[in-house]
């Protein structure tokens, strides 16, 4: 290679760098590249991005922080109704008791009622026949005295006042009687 | 057909005199275009990605953003043990984005900024910054100081390389791994132009000429290598690259 080409080829390499080389302005050129890289990603990616993630897990723990807080309310709502069963429960069956003893104090007193009326019914008959008997007893009695009297007349043949006869005989009859 | 190989250098579109001393003049190389078209595509995807957000019944897109931020949050905190680091999380994340897409932009036929010393340097430089501000803040500075003595003064020389070591080999590595890419994609493209151009150069007339100018072999194979030279190793030296600075940092905390 002779002196001229070589001049030739430095030449046309005069715009072009070398190889391996350190060129001053594209080193600090390409630190500020790097910063503002660091910059735009920052504020185009992880900014807007890192907002979202943050938006997302603050909704997932307000959904769940809201969840549990249903479940407790549920809960307690749930424990409500199983006292307010019970309570119900306890009530009819009180009610049912009631009623039962009501029921029986009412039949008890029917047939208490109804014990007492046919005691009744019964002392009244019975009175009733004590009384016919004492009718007929006296009726019994009036008759034998007026046979009695009839008997008399006809066995002394004379008419006796009715009236002293009758005192007469009743007070036989009550000596006879008693 | 150019039958010798050139590997594809960063383009100067334009040079400013800036007449500052070390600095030098201004370059405005391709490696610095295409480092701002990769930044308007991840600022532009996270835009896209994170449109009209919701909290419910999300689309795919949102699930795909909120993957990532996830991602980015577990790599970070799972490497270091902790939400102590959060504020790491974007840095890292831009950094690895930054990495991931500048080493996959050489698929369109853009030449990586990746494949430039300059930017792994200015990486390696603020991870580097960063490693020892954290060990500064954890055991003071004379802590960080005399942290170079251990276990005994005579190691200090060494201990000094090694710390000084940290950031050349994570921007050599990651550097030599994309720029070892190109020279073999190059090569891989290279390769099969000669070897398409003397296969077709075969069939005889105007038909073999005009064959034998179309690099055909071109044409699928290095999609196949491209599996390994751009999509493994461009995402491997990502990660091990982020990787690193999680790690370096985290190391850096304990006492």
């Amino acid at each position: 290679m002779d002196i001229q080409a070589l001049m030739l080829l430095t030449a046309e390499a005069k715009d072009t760098q070398e190889l391996v080389t350190l060129v001053p302005w594209t080193f600090i050129i390409q630190i500020i590249n790097l910063f503002i890289q660091v910059f735009l990603i920052k504020k185009f990616l992880f900014k807007p991005i890192n907002e979202i993630l943050e938006k997302r897990s603050k909704l997932a723990d307000k959904t769940i922080r809201e969840a549990r807080e249903a479940q407790n309310e549920a809960d307690s709502l749930k424990e409500q109704y199983e006292s307010s069963l019970t309570n119900a429960h306890a009530e009819a069956a009180q009610i049912v008791s009631d009623a039962q003893k009501a029921a029986q104090v009412k039949a008890d007193t029917l047939v208490r009622e109804a014990q007492e009326e046919a005691a009744g019914i019964k002392a009244r008959a019975a009175a009733d026949i004590e009384q016919e008997k004492k009718k007929a007893v006296n009726e019994a009695k009036d008759e034998i005295g007026s046979l009695a009297m009839d008997i008399a007349g006809k066995v002394v043949e004379k008419e006796i006042n009715e009236a002293d006869h009758k005192k007469l005989i009743d007070d036989f009859i009550s000596k006879v009687g008693a | 057909m150019n039958s010798s190989f050139e590997v594809d250098y960063a383009q100067i579109y334009t040079t400013i005199h800036t007449g500052i001393p070390i600095l030098g003049d201004f370059k405005l190389t391709e490696t610095l275009i295409v480092s701002w078209i990769v930044m308007a595509i991840i600022t532009g995807l996270c835009i896209f990605l994170t449109r009209d957000l919701k909290i419910e019944n999300i689309s795919k897109r949102q699930a795909f953003a909120e993957m990532l931020v996830e991602t980015g949050n577990n790599f970070v905190r799972n490497n270091t043990g902790g939400n102590k680091f959060d504020k790491l999380i974007p840095f890292v994340s831009a950094l690895f984005a930054t990495s991931v897409v500048s080493n996959l932009i050489s698929l369109i036929g853009l030449r990586s900024p990746t494949a430039d010393l300059s930017t792994e340097a200015a990486w390696a430089v603020v991870v580097f910054i960063m490693i020892t501000a954290t060990k500064i803040k954890t055991n003071g500075f004379g802590g960080y100081l005399k942290g170079f003595t251990t276990p005994i003064a005579v190691m200090t020389p060494f201990n000094i390389l090694s710390e000084l070591a940290t950031p050349v080999s994570m921007a050599c590595r990651h550097f030599g791994n994309i720029l070892s890419g190109v020279v073999i994609d190059g090569l891989i493209y290279w390769a099969l132009g000669l070897a398409s151009a003397a296969i077709f150069g075969l069939i005889p007339g105007a038909v073999g000429n005009f064959l034998s100018n179309i690099p055909i072999l071109g044409i699928g194979i290095p999609a196949v290598t491209g599996v390994y030279f751009d999509w493994f190793s461009g995402c491997m030296q990502a990660f091990i690259f982020c990787m690193l600075t999680v790690m370096y940092i985290a190391n850096a905390a304990e006492e």
